[in-house]
Order: structure tokens, then C-alpha cells, then sequence
């Protein structure tokens, strides 16, 4: 697979400042990635990214603060139990884990951005597609 | 244990602790039915087997009853657990339920891979320990090996769904009405057997915190799916990192529901892929 | 099916360099939703804006999608500008192709181009399926409560009544003045502690619009901001006040080293407390104190410093070297903890005093030597490596401020949390003296062990905090965001579908949403004023019941499928 898709899930807050950072820093990504704001990592559902999963989307990425640096009181650690469970998901049916990548930043880390896609973007490229039964 | 069993409902009956008792009775017809006995004569028909989840039709009941209503359930393990579950939930009030707790035997625990096949409250029945599932051999083809093969194997099995429905309805703990899987927005009404990903990972998901392993959706799948195979290492992760385990308590709440830190906070270790920066080589 | 007007920014050549405008035009005009497309040089001049909403309104277009930089989703001139000209602020939708697109695909025009007409088709789609969440507006009580009368909660309750509001005080002694009646000297003046106190207690009994209320026993708060109700008992009289905001000056309680030191056990070893006290009646008798820092602070089981004793020892210290002919003083300690530009200057005056600093490890404490009364404190010095046996007929041990006992009962009546240590805890990040809830505010010792000049100021910054709440005479809950503008919502539950599993409850982490029952089933209700829209109840409920309307799961859906 040499042309992986990721869709990343940003908080309104640090994921989305890092991004914008990366962009006002004119740092050269690759192209294959989309951003969606949200107001905090703790809203994206679950279903949401198992939706994205079975419409062609290779990879998904969320982007929250830090621990103990969420501004809704900690609600960023919900967010990271419940991807844990459904990392445990992806890994029985074979999807794979590494499909699904959450990151704590800061908005100040701007390097962060850049490092997190073009990884991501580098580990995405050695695994197999998902299997075509959709 | 039958006798045990009838004896202790006649009681229940006769001291008027409960308005009926919901267990499986034999008609007239020689057919196993469930039945909510509220004469005592009744319970000549009483009859323990087949295994049969109650709970769902517990909650039923307990619906379309006055509000005073109470009712003993006969149960076995998985039951008591999702009975619960269901308390947990709000659907049913603690007060209108009893539960004749009665223990399986080790042939059962086998066929439904139980490692707990008694309920808490036990109270006809000899205890037996249940089995570990990841010991068995249909278990480790479908969770063990290398995630191409794996994925594969799922993808034989899922194809040939045909979208009945049936997991669904007869899970005790999917009370949801409207249902997510009945979306549009999830899953494409009228396609099969395509999108199998989203219907089947959606529900997996969303039991992955409530889920009894009472094996109901299994026996329930006409084309012979494990669906039970797809929530047991979720499960297990519970196990090992809360020590939660969903139906032994009412109280205790799921800890994914909540964002407080269990203390002490300091020392939570998180898994390698969380954090900023990730190693190039490290995989 | 909307009608939506598509502003494509240029941003003088800054975007439309990297990306091919005219494919997009070309893409645009196949949808059909799609009113009107302009592509402008700058979104953000004043001109173009008036330009763009008469457009807006002349054409009876729905909705509004501006196309470019970054900057506008952070709530800017533009969207600020389109709201004052009468558009909903959930009807405009913004797309950032700018340093999400332009700027960071420079080398990869066609792919570029593809991402750009990506991402404006997703927010085409956002924009369709948005809706407005409700809002609620309460009229706010103007009155302010002050719980607690040491300096912090001295100097809250004057300013606000200098202010011009009315102000109830409720504290838990006979008269106010908290810990600060218990000593003799502040710190770094060496000012006479009542004499500190003295302009504030007298404007609180002159003072019309103070009402103070001793002796008093809070028994429960209820409300939301704006509208608190307090019962509680004073002087035995059961009693209760309405008030907009609450500010927490309860402070800190002394922690007493039992079993430390000997503490308890041999006479003449005292805390800094009773030292305070002995002064106060003039029952202080010494010619040579050792005093000893850091006892029960800055362990295991208390790993942190509480600021306030390091300098009060100076500050005794250097007492017993002025009073007391031919007196002397030795400080053992860890580290002498006198941060900034004073408390530097009033440690080097002390050492040129004569008092001696003896540093002592951890793991090495000094023994306190005597059979029914204290005659040597022995020593090993960390810095020259000797031993040291000290003569002494006194002890001081310097104790740390530790939370008071019912720091728990009272944050669990208010809806706010305790950190680790017991302290109240404020809302994280940059809101000093603020808590999860929007109207109480925190200061003093309740907050963090601090003295009394430190206390006094953060009273008189949580009591201009208040007046930005109790000027109004209503809050929009919409409002209640701590940055202004930038509230995305409320959460809003569907109530046909709710199962009444709780799962919202257990995880909003503001308390915001809780069960009625209805019809003889559950059914959840959000509280608008608590809820800051973070989404963790949506992310639980199993069926999509609960939603943040400006984000609502169909929309997310329709932005997937036309994400690639």
C-alpha cells in the first residue's frame, strides 16, 4: 500500500495550534491527510472511527493535551480508556492496532505535528490493506 | 437440584415474597416454554434445561407489570450477570427483582467456554469451575496468530452474514430503541453483504464494557458466527487493567465511563504508543 | 436542501499560488447546493465583509462557507463581523486551506488541489447538517458570599463591599481575623499582625453593606452561578442567603508532629504556633533556640514545601537574637526556601544577624537529647561532615499548613474538587483562583499554603474575578466559556430515544447532566449552565441519544464520506 489515507481527528485546543503551527512554519507534509476539529479529544466516537475504517481510511489519528493539561477537566482520559478497548477490538479481528494512533501535545510543539504524520504515514505504508469484504 | 429448586420457588410463592416466579416450564405439548408460574401447583412443571437467557424477558415483564409487581427469576450465572447489568442501566428496579440462582454443570461450561458458570448468589446446584476460553482450540485459531491470517479468518466468517439481526435482539444488554445499527448514517440499509465491518465492530464495541459472555448472540447467529470470540480480549483488558468485570456488581460502574484518575494518579503507566514523540524503530 | 453562498479566500496570493482555483471553481459549480461562489483577495477587510453579508442577505442564501486561513476558526473579524450584521452563528462554516492546505503542500500542487476541494466538500457537508443547540439566560443575584475571615477572605469582603456590593460573610470562629489573630509579627516588616488586620475588621463592622455572620455551620449550598442558596446555622439560629458568587477563603489548619522529634513526649519542644503564643501572653522564656525546619513537610507521606515556614523562622529567629541579652538561635535545615527579591534580602540580614544555619540530610535527623526536658539537639552538619551537639532549652519545629479536615464535605456541597493533598483545586489552564465552577473562586490558605501579604492580594483579585459575574444582571449560558466567544454549544439530549443507562452521568466531568424520572422511565437531563460542550457524554451514549447540536453525528458521517 503506497498511498495510505489518514484522517485525523484534532482538538479544538492543542492538536488543532500544533497543526496550524506546522502550517505557519510552511513545513512540507504529504498530502494524504485530512483534519476535522473537534472541541475535545473525548468527542470523537468510537463509531466514527470504525466508520472511517470500513469507507477506505487507512489511518486514524486523535490529537488531545496532555494529561492533567485537559481544560474540560480531564476528559482526555476517558477519551484515551476507551481507544485502548478499541485498539483490543482492531487487534482481534486482525485490522490491526497501529491503525489507530493517539497522541498527547502541547500547541507550542509544533515539530510534534510534523513528526506524528510523517510517521504515521511511514508505518502506514508497511501494512497490508484491509481485507476487501466490505 | 429440580427439586431443590421447586421447593425453594413454592416457598417464595407461599410466603408471598413474590408475585411470580419466571422459569421454563413443559406444557401440555411436552415443549420447553418459559412460563412466570404464580400458583404454586404449577411448579410440577418446572424444568431447568434447556439454557434459556431470561433476562431480556425479565425486563418485559417487569415493563408491561403494576408497579409493585415482583418477580423471582431462575438463573443461571451469565443470567444473574446481565440481570445486573440491566439494574445497573436503570431498566430494571432492584426492588421488584429476586433471583433462584442455580449453578450449570461442567458439560455446559464447556460448550459455552464460561469461566464463571455459577451465579454469585447460589442457591441450588453444585459450584464448578468453569473453563479458560483462551485455552481452547476454536478460540486460539480466531484471537492467536498473525494479523493477515487473522483478518482473513474473520473475513471468511463475517461474510456470510445476512444481517437477521439476531445477535442484536436476543443480547440482554442491547436495550437501545432507536438502534445505532438501524442508522443509515452507520449502516446501509438494504447492502449485503457489504459494510459487515461497521455492523459488527460498532456492536462489538459497544458491549465491550457491558458484555456478560452469556454466548446468547452465538446461538442466536443462523449462519453459526463466534461472535462471542470478538469481546473476550476486551474483556480481558478490563480484567487485568481495572479489575472490572461487568455483572458482579450493581453498584461499581464501569471506570471507562469515568475520566477521574484512580488514585493514586501518579502512577498510571500508559502503553508505549501514547506519547508525543514516537521512535522511528520502535514497532 | 441549503443554500449555501461559498467565499474563497486568495489571501493576496498567498493560496491560490499553491492551489489551482480554477478546479475548484469548476467542482463547485457541479454542486448544486451551492448558491454563489466569490473569490476574494482578503476575507479579513472590513470592506469585503458589509459586501458579504448584504450579498448574504439579497440573496436569501441559508448558510455561509468562507474558504481560508487558519486565523478565522479561532472566532476573528470576519465571523465577528457577520454575526453583528444579524447571521446565526451556527449558519457560518469555515474551512482552513491556508496553513492546512497551501502553506504545507507547496511541492505538490495537484494533490493540493484534490485536498482543498476535499476539505471545502466536508465543510459544505458540516455545514448542511449543523444545527443550533438551545441556550438558557438567568438573572444573576447580586449579593456576594465570602466563607471565611482571615486576611484572604478579610480583604475579598472589602473590596467587593468598596465596590458597592452587598456582601455576607459567614465564619467559623466568634470574630474574624483567622489565623493571622493567633501570631504577633508578619513577615518581611515584622509588622504587628492585629495591626494588619485592624482597617479591615473595622470596615467590615462599619461597613453598611458587610453582614457578618459568626459561629456559623454551613449545612448545604445549592444553585448554579448566579444563583447560589446557602443554609447553614449561625450563633444557633438556622439561616439561609441567596448570592451570585461564592468565594472560599476558609484556609489551612496547622499540622501538629506528633511523635516527631519527641514531640509530645519531653517538655520545651513547641511548634511555631505555641512559640506565637508564649510570645503573645509573655510567657516565652529562652536565651538559645534551635529551631528545625521541614518537620512532616517536604517527606513521603507531604512531598511539598509550604512556603511559610522557612521565612517565619527568620523571622523568629532573628527575634530571640535582638530581645533576649546574650540570646542565640540555630536554624537546622533542608534548604532554606526564601524565593524573590525581599525574602533573599531578610535572609542575608538574618545571617548578618548572627543566627547560624546548620544544613542536615533526610536521612539524617537531628536527635533531641533529654530525659523530662530538652539539653542538646545533636546535628550531623551535610555540609562539613561534622557532628554537632547543640546546648539548647528550646525546640521550635516548624510544621507545614496541612488542608482542613472538611475540605472534602464542603467541595462536594460546591461541586469542586480537592487535588492529592486535600487543598481545593482550580480549573486548569491559566484561571487562577477559578474552580470546575463558573461563580466560586478560591484563595488564601484553602488554595495553597501562603502568608498573610500573599493572602490579602489573591482575596482582592478573586473579589474582582466576582464583579465580572455580579455586574451583570443576567449570564447567557452560552457565555460561560472562560474564553469569550468561542462556547461551541450545549449538549442536548433526544427525549424519545434515551435509554436511561446513566452513561452521561458517570461521564460528564462537570456534573452536568443527571436522570429524572418520567412516565415511569429515566430520562437525562443536561444542565446548560454546567456544561461546557466537551463531548464526553456523546462519546458514551450507546445510541446517539445525547448530541452537541453544532457537531451532531450525522454531520461527522457526511464529513467521512467526502473526506478522500
Amino acid at each position: 500500500m503506497n498511498q495510505p489515507k489518514i484522517l485525523i481527528f484534532a482538538c479544538k485546543w492543542c492538536g488543532l495550534i500544533g497543526a496550524d503551527a506546522a502550517g505557519k512554519k510552511r513545513i512540507s507534509l504529504p498530502a494524504l491527510f485530512r483534519v476535522i476539529p473537534v472541541e475535545c479529544a473525548a468527542l470523537v466516537e468510537t463509531d466514527a472511527i470504525i466508520r472511517a475504517l470500513a469507507g477506505g481510511v487507512d489511518g486514524i489519528a486523535v490529537l488531545g493535551c496532555h494529561i492533567g493539561g485537559c481544560r474540560y477537566n480531564n476528559a482526555n482520559h476517558t477519551a484515551i480508556k476507551r481507544m485502548e478497548l478499541l485498539k483490543d477490538l482492531l487487534d482481534t479481528t486482525g485490522i490491526g492496532s497501529n491503525r489507530l494512533l493517539f497522541s498527547f501535545g502541547t500547541a507550542h510543539e509544533d515539530y510534534q505535528f510534523e513528526e506524528i504524520v510523517k510517521n504515521f504515514f511511514d508505518e502506514l505504508v508497511l501494512l497490508p490493506p484491509i481485507d476487501p469484504w466490505l | 437440584m429440580l427439586e431443590k429448586t421447586k421447593n425453594i420457588a413454592k416457598q417464595i410463592l407461599e410466603d408471598k415474597k413474590a408475585d411470580g416466579i419466571f422459569g421454563l416450564m413443559r406444557n401440555q405439548w411436552n415443549v420447553v416454554q418459559p412460563h412466570v408460574f404464580e400458583d404454586p401447583a404449577e411448579l410440577d412443571a418446572l424444568v431447568l434445561e434447556p439454557k434459556w437467557l431470561l433476562a431480556k424477558l425479565a425486563m418485559g415483564i417487569l415493563r408491561s407489570s403494576p408497579e409493585n409487581y415482583k418477580l423471582a427469576v431462575i438463573c443461571r450465572g451469565c443470567d444473574e450477570r446481565a440481570l445486573i447489568e440491566l439494574i445497573k442501566r436503570n431498566q430494571i428496579e432492584k426492588e421488584n427483582l429476586l433471583t433462584i440462582g442455580i449453578a450449570c454443570s461442567q458439560e455446559q461450561a464447556a460448550i459455552c467456554l464460561c469461566d464463571r458458570p455459577y451465579p454469585a448468589k447460589l442457591d441450588a446446584g453444585e459450584k464448578v469451575s468453569g473453563v479458560d476460553p483462551f485455552q481452547d482450540e476454536r478460540v486460539r485459531e480466531f484471537l492467536i496468530g498473525n494479523d493477515k491470517k487473522r483478518m482473513g479468518k474473520w473475513a471468511n466468517v463475517l461474510k456470510r452474514c445476512i444481517k437477521c439481526y439476531g445477535c442484536r435482539n436476543s443480547c440482554p444488554i442491547c436495550i437501545c430503541d432507536p438502534c445505532k445499527l438501524e442508522d443509515e448514517v452507520w449502516v446501509q440499509k438494504g447492502v449485503i453483504p457489504a459494510e459487515m465491518i461497521t455492523f459488527h465492530l460498532i456492536r462489538a464495541f459497544h458491549l465491550s464494557d457491558t458484555c456478560v459472555a452469556c454466548g446468547a448472540c452465538q446461538e442466536a447467529c443462523p449462519v453459526n458466527i463466534p461472535l462471542l470470540y470478538l469481546q473476550l480480549s476486551m474483556r480481558q483488558t478490563l480484567r487485568e487493567k481495572y479489575g472490572y468485570e461487568a455483572g458482579l456488581d450493581p453498584e461499581i460502574k464501569s471506570p471507562v465511563l469515568s475520566g477521574a484518575f484512580e488514585k493514586p494518579d501518579t502512577d498510571r503507566e500508559y502503553p508505549a504508543w501514547i506519547n508525543s514523540l514516537r521512535e522511528k524503530d520502535e514497532s | 436542501m441549503a443554500n449555501i453562498t461559498v467565499f474563497l479566500c486568495r489571501c493576496f496570493g498567498e493560496i491560490d499560488s499553491a492551489i489551482d482555483f480554477d478546479l475548484l471553481r469548476e467542482e463547485l459549480s457541479k454542486d448544486t447546493s451551492v448558491s454563489s461562489l466569490s473569490i476574494v483577495d482578503s476575507v479579513c477587510l472590513e470592506t469585503d465583509i458589509k459586501k458579504a453579508a448584504s450579498q448574504l442577505k439579497e440573496s436569501k442564501a441559508d448558510r455561509v462557507l468562507i474558504a481560508a486561513c487558519s486565523t478565522l476558526l479561532r472566532g476573528n473579524l470576519p465571523v465577528d463581523g457577520l454575526i453583528k450584521e444579524g447571521v446565526e452563528r451556527h449558519k457560518i462554516g469555515l474551512v482552513d486551506i491556508r496553513e492546512g492546505c497551501a502553506w504545507i503542500h507547496g511541492d505538490d500542487p495537484e494533490g493540493a488541489a484534490k485536498k482543498a476541494k476535499d476539505l471545502i466538500n466536508m465543510g459544505l457537508a458540516a455545514l448542511r447538517y449543523r444545527e443550533a443547540s438551545e441556550d438558557m439566560c438567568v438573572t444573576v443575584n447580586p449579593d456576594a458570599l465570602v466563607i471565611g475571615t482571615g486576611p484572604a477572605g478579610l480583604a475579598a469582603a472589602t473590596s467587593l463591599a468598596k465596590t458597592g456590593f452587598k456582601v455576607n460573610i459567614l465564619e467559623r470562629a466568634n470574630a474574624p481575623g483567622g489565623m493571622l489573630r493567633l501570631i504577633s509579627r508578619c513577615y518581611p516588616d515584622n509588622e504587628d499582625a492585629s495591626d494588619k488586620l485592624e482597617p479591615y475588621i473595622r470596615e467590615v463592622e462599619n461597613n453598611p453593606l458587610i453582614t457578618f455572620y459568626p459561629q456559623s455551620k454551613i449545612a448545604s449550598i445549592e444553585g448554579d452561578t448566579g444563583n447560589f442558596t446557602v443554609q447553614f446555622s449561625s450563633q444557633g439560629k438556622d439561616n439561609s442567603i441567596q448570592s451570585g458568587i461564592i468565594i472560599i477563603a476558609t484556609g489551612a489548619k496547622i499540622f501538629f508532629p506528633t511523635g516527631l522529634y519527641r514531640y509530645g513526649e519531653i517538655k520545651n519542644v513547641i511548634t511555631q504556633m505555641e512559640f506565637e503564643r508564649q510570645i503573645l501572653n509573655g510567657s516565652l522564656k529562652t536565651k538559645k533556640t534551635v529551631f528545625i525546619q521541614c518537620v512532616g513537610a517536604r517527606d513521603r507521606e507531604r512531598p511539598y514545601c509550604s512556603t511559610i515556614c522557612c521565612p517565619i523562622s527568620l523571622k523568629n529567629a532573628a527575634r530571640i537574637v535582638e530581645n533576649v541579652p546574650g540570646g542565640r538561635a540555630f536554624i537546622l535545615h533542608r534548604g532554606i526556601m526564601t524565593p524573590g527579591n525581599t525574602l533573599e534580602k531578610y535572609y542575608r540580614d538574618t545571617l548578618s544577624k548572627g543566627v547560624q544555619f546548620i544544613r542536615f540530610e533526610e536521612e539524617q535527623p537531628p536527635q533531641i537529647i533529654g530525659s523530662d526536658h530538652v539539653e542538646s539537639v545533636e546535628v550531623y552538619d551535610a555540609v562539613t561532615g561534622i557532628t554537632r551537639k547543640i546546648e539548647t532549652d528550646l525546640v521550635v519545629l516548624s510544621t507545614p499548613l496541612v488542608p482542613n479536615n472538611d475540605n472534602t464535605r464542603l467541595a462536594q456541597m460546591l461541586g469542586i474538587e480537592v487535588d492529592r493533598y486535600g487543598f481545593f483545586s482550580e480549573i486548569y489552564p491559566m484561571h487562577p483562583l477559578e474552580t470546575k465552577t463558573d461563580g466560586i473562586f478560591i484563595c488564601g490558605s484553602a488554595r495553597w499554603p501562603v502568608a498573610s501579604d500573599q493572602a490579602i492580594l489573591q482575596g482582592k483579585a478573586a473579589a474582582m474575578k466576582a464583579v465580572s459575574y455580579l455586574r451583570q444582571s443576567t449570564i447567557a449560558a452560552s457565555t460561560l466559556s472562560r474564553v469569550p466567544g468561542l462556547k461551541s454549544g450545549h449538549a442536548c439530549v433526544d427525549a424519545d430515544a434515551c435509554t436511561g443507562c446513566g452513561n452521561c452521568v458517570a461521564a460528564c466531568p462537570f456534573k452536568a447532566c443527571h436522570l429524572e424520572k418520567l412516565e415511569g422511565r429515566y430520562i437525562s437531563t443536561v444542565n446548560m449552565m454546567k456544561c461546557k460542550a466537551c463531548g464526553s457524554c456523546v462519546s458514551v451514549c450507546p445510541n446517539g441519544t445525547i448530541q452537541i447540536p453544532e457537531h451532531n453525528y450525522r454531520m461527522v458521517g457526511e464529513m467521512i464520506k467526502r473526506a478522500f
